[in-house]
């Protein structure tokens, strides 16, 4: 616990700019997904049990306001996450190009905003 | 490479047959690869094309029914394995980096594949089984 505390500490304290910041949005987005993952398994093993639980899991978990909220989350974690990832990718195998590295993350950033802003307004369109 | 040399990396490093972390870490890549194709299809398919309000126990049942099903529901277990052990291995690192003492760090490691195969083998049976297979299923078996 007092490693966490200290590794969130100096992960916010440390002034390691694009690339230190790129990978705790990382993690934090990966330990999301993977907690989205658990709630989207067990709901859709309830879902699959018939018309009724599935109504229910439906109306509960994935099309209430405050779900539509969380989905902007998870749309942005994904999409961060998948983005982020082929920018690693591509740095593990052309370690030439980690001299443009901070051009790369924002290349990487802008994309993420262009996928996202659509999905975000489409997602959050029936709420308001 | 336990050199003190101060010439920089030229590129050139010959290595040698990859360890099982080196094995890992091509995993991550290549699992990550292949799900930057297909998560992104399923989320960016079900919530922009499709919609989440238009995903109806009918449409799923329609989806997994015929030759076409097939292709899906290989698909959707393809999505629930890779993004499992993607995801398990994920949470590894993450104990790895934060947790030091040895069995904290073993329990909480069991703790996150056990749940982690328990969630695998709920999401096969609703694969396997189909929309509503578990619902009459269970009928049957309570006659």
């Amino acid at each position: 616990m007092a490693a966490l505390v200290a590794s969130i500490y100096r992960g916010i304290s440390y002034r390691g700019a694009e690339g230190q910041w790129a990978w705790i949005l990382h993690r934090a987005s990966g330990l999301g997904i993977v907690l989205f993952l658990y709630m989207h398994i067990v709901s859709i093993f309830i879902a699959a049990i018939g018309p009724g639980p599935y109504a229910w899991v439906h109306a509960t978990l994935y099309t209430s306001p405050p779900a539509k909220v969380l989905e902007v989350f998870l749309l942005f974690g994904v999409l961060y996450h998948a983005f982020n990832g082929m920018r690693i990718i591509i740095i593990d195998f052309f370690p030439a190009l980690g001299k443009y590295q901070r051009t790369i993350v924002r290349i990487e950033l802008v994309l993420v905003v262009v996928v996202l802003v659509p999905a975000a307004i489409i997602t959050l369109r029936g709420i308001f | 490479m336990a050199t003190s040399s101060s010439r920089p990396y030229q590129g050139k490093t010959r290595y040698g047959a990859p360890n099982h972390e080196g094995r890992i870490w091509l995993f991550m890549r290549l699992t990550g690869l292949v799900m930057f194709i297909t998560v992104v299809f399923h989320l960016l398919y079900m919530h922009m094309a499709v919609g989440v309000e238009n995903i109806t126990f009918d449409n799923i049942d329609a989806r997994w029914s015929g030759p076409a099903g097939v292709f899906w529901r290989l698909f959707d277990a393809s999505l629930l394995f890779i993004g499992m052990a993607h995801g398990m291995n994920g949470v590894r690192f993450s104990i790895n980096d934060y947790v030091h003492n040895k069995i904290l760090n073993f329990l909480l490691t069991a703790a996150v594949y056990g749940l982690g195969l328990f969630l695998i083998l709920l999401g096969s049976l609703a694969i396997v089984l189909g929309a509503g297979g578990l619902g009459n299923l269970f009928q049957r078996l309570t006659g």
